[in-house]
């Protein structure tokens, strides 16, 4: 029982990360047209920033964060003009070409990483950002759990809160939702189709910094290949829910999580990807269109 | 509207063609403030291709598109809408997945502000919606969405309201509740451009039509006049 409810309370923290990357992914899709299959790849360039800072401020938590969240909004802004030039000739230019942008800055960032910090080897977060030295949270019998893990389940929680508060209950959100459901019809009653997929890119950006604090938290290492094994859980998550879907994508993203951690927790860690990927290859057997329907 | 006779909108000279069809064939027209005005013509005559011509969807349209005396044409429709010109589309252009509210407040996108008297304003035009607010718009009957797809545009704040084939798969009786509620509007001061197929209702309720065929204004003249044309009666009204 212990290690049950350890294990789901990992999960839900594992999985609320997959929802942000999910979300993030479905997003540039949806609303910005853009298949950007490399966003996690982009992330963990992000924790590799906050790392960086890390260790040049002594392990100063707050620069670390911020550097995390803020090197991700700049990564953002600084491929936006190529992405905005395919978005504008949207139309003539077939959207498969974002794809080539978004595999190609994906090479990059993981040769860079793999070549050029830390020699290419697993990096490390000091135990000050993970909480892993706060001790147990709480402990009920047998059942222990430590105050990282809690923090990660409620950071998790929170920005997932916030995501979709953002998406359903604001200007932006019904947008965004508005030019997914049918870009056409948006902008005959008045969206501004660039404007707002413009937006979506930068929210994307916030979420990236996000993402990229809440996996340091939580895994408390990342390596050059970390980014791509994200990336192809994303690509996979997002398709399974069905494609575009961003209430399914926040299920199946948590229920993806979860298996993870059960697996980690009763098997074998070393298991738990390929599991993932069986579960996830039979349920794309059964329902090809996604479990949830694709939203395109 | 104490500027009666003003022209609110006025299209001169417009072509568009959607690579090798040429959907409108130089279209001239004008709507007055205050006024309804129709377009009947057969699928495929051009009322849509006219309609999202003046809304400014398609930049490769040609001729020039003016909205109470300044030149709108090269502006995009996200623009044109902030003019006071709003759209219901054909076939409604409700989104399904959304609510109700979430429809009304798509409309007021680029003014929020002003919604909550907004809403107000057309929960009280059309108590069904504010019965559903927190339904999802794809429940709606056909009826109802027609009525969600006007109350947006009011959301919007407009002085000219373009209504592209309201009938369209509504029961007679509905279609009736719809022309009804077109009248009250106008009003209440709203200029109306309205495209129909369904010629003699459309004819009964405007002041002018223009008749389109093939993307070219073939005839044009007040409802009267219009209504007791040999031709129109012969080609549209089954005399
Ligand atoms: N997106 C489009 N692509 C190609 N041809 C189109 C498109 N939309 C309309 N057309 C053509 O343009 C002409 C006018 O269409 P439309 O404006 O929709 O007429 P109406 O609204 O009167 O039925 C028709 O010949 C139609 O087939
Ligand atoms: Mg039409």
């Amino acid at each position: 029982m212990e290690i049950f409810i350890a294990q789901i309370i990992n999960g839900i923290s594992l999985g609320s990360i997959y929802v942000l990357l999910v979300t993030g992914f479905n997003l540039l899709l949806l609303v910005a047209m853009i298949i950007h299959f490399s966003f996690p790849i982009v992330v963990v360039l992000s924790m590799y920033v906050s790392w960086i800072v890390l260790g040049l401020t002594g392990n100063n938590i707050f620069l670390g964060v911020i550097a995390g969240i803020v090197s991700a909004i700049l990564i953002n802004i600084i491929t936006a003009p190529m992405f905005q030039h395919i978005m504008k000739k949207r139309g003539d230019v077939d959207i498969n070409s974002t794809m080539v942008l978004s595999m190609g800055i994906g090479m990059i960032i993981t040769d860079f990483l793999s070549h050029s910090v830390n020699s290419g080897f697993p990096i490390a977060f000091p135990d000050n950002l993970t909480g892993r030295n706060l001790g147990a949270f709480f402990q009920i019998g047998m059942i222990s759990i430590s105050r990282g893990d809690m923090i990660s389940l409620s950071m998790g929680i929170v920005f997932v809160l916030g995501l979709f508060w953002i998406l359903y209950k604001t200007r932006a959100g019904r947008a965004f939702r508005a030019i997914a459901e049918d870009p056409a019809g948006a902008k005959l009653v008045g969206i501004p189709i660039l404007k707002t997929g413009l937006q979506s890119y930068a929210m994307t950006g916030v979420l990236g910094g996000v993402s990229a604090v809440s996996i340091a938290i939580l895994l408390g290492s990342a390596s050059p290949g970390l980014g791509d094994q994200l990336g192809h859980k994303v690509l996979a998550v997002s398709i399974i829910a069905g494609l575009g879907n961003l209430k399914g994508g926040l299920i199946i993203g948590i229920l993806l999580g979860i298996l993870e951690a059960l697996v980690q927790g009763y098997w074998s860690g070393t298991w738990s990807n390929s599991i993932a990927f069986v579960v996830m290859l039979l349920a794309i057997l059964i329902k090809p269109k996604g479990i949830f329907g694709i939203k395109l | 509207m104490n500027r009666q006779n003003e022209t609110i909108l006025k299209v001169d000279d417009v072509y568009l063609s959607y690579g090798h069809v040429e959907a409108l064939k130089g279209v001239s027209l004008e709507v007055k403030r205050g006024e309804i005005v129709v377009l009947v013509g057969a699928n495929g005559a051009g009322k849509t291709s006219i309609m999202e011509s003046i809304l400014g969807v398609y930049q490769s349209r040609k001729g020039t598109v003016t909205f109470k005396d300044k030149n709108v044409t090269n502006l995009s429709a996200d623009k044109i809408v902030r003019k006071g010109i709003y759209l219901v589309p054909e076939g409604r252009g409700v989104f399904a997945s959304m609510t109700v509210i979430d429809n009304l407040l798509l409309g007021a996108h680029h003014n929020l502000k002003n919604a909550k008297a907004k809403l107000t304003y057309v929960y009280d035009l059309f108590p069904i919606l504010s019965e559903r607010r927190n339904q999802i718009a794809g429940t709606l009957s056909g009826g109802e969405r027609q009525m969600l797809a006007i109350a947006r545009a009011l959301m919007s704040n407009p002085e000219m309201i373009m209504v592209d084939e309201p009938s369209i798969g509504l029961a007679p009786k509905i279609v009736s509740d719809i022309f009804k509620i077109l009248k009250e509007l106008n009003k209440e001061g709203y200029s109306i451009l309205l495209s129909e197929q369904n010629v003699y209702k459309a004819l009964k309720l405007s002041h002018r039509g223009y008749v389109l065929e093939t993307g070219k204004v073939v005839l044009t003249g007040t409802s009267e006049e219009l209504l007791i044309n040999p031709e129109i009666r012969k080609a549209y009204l089954g005399a």
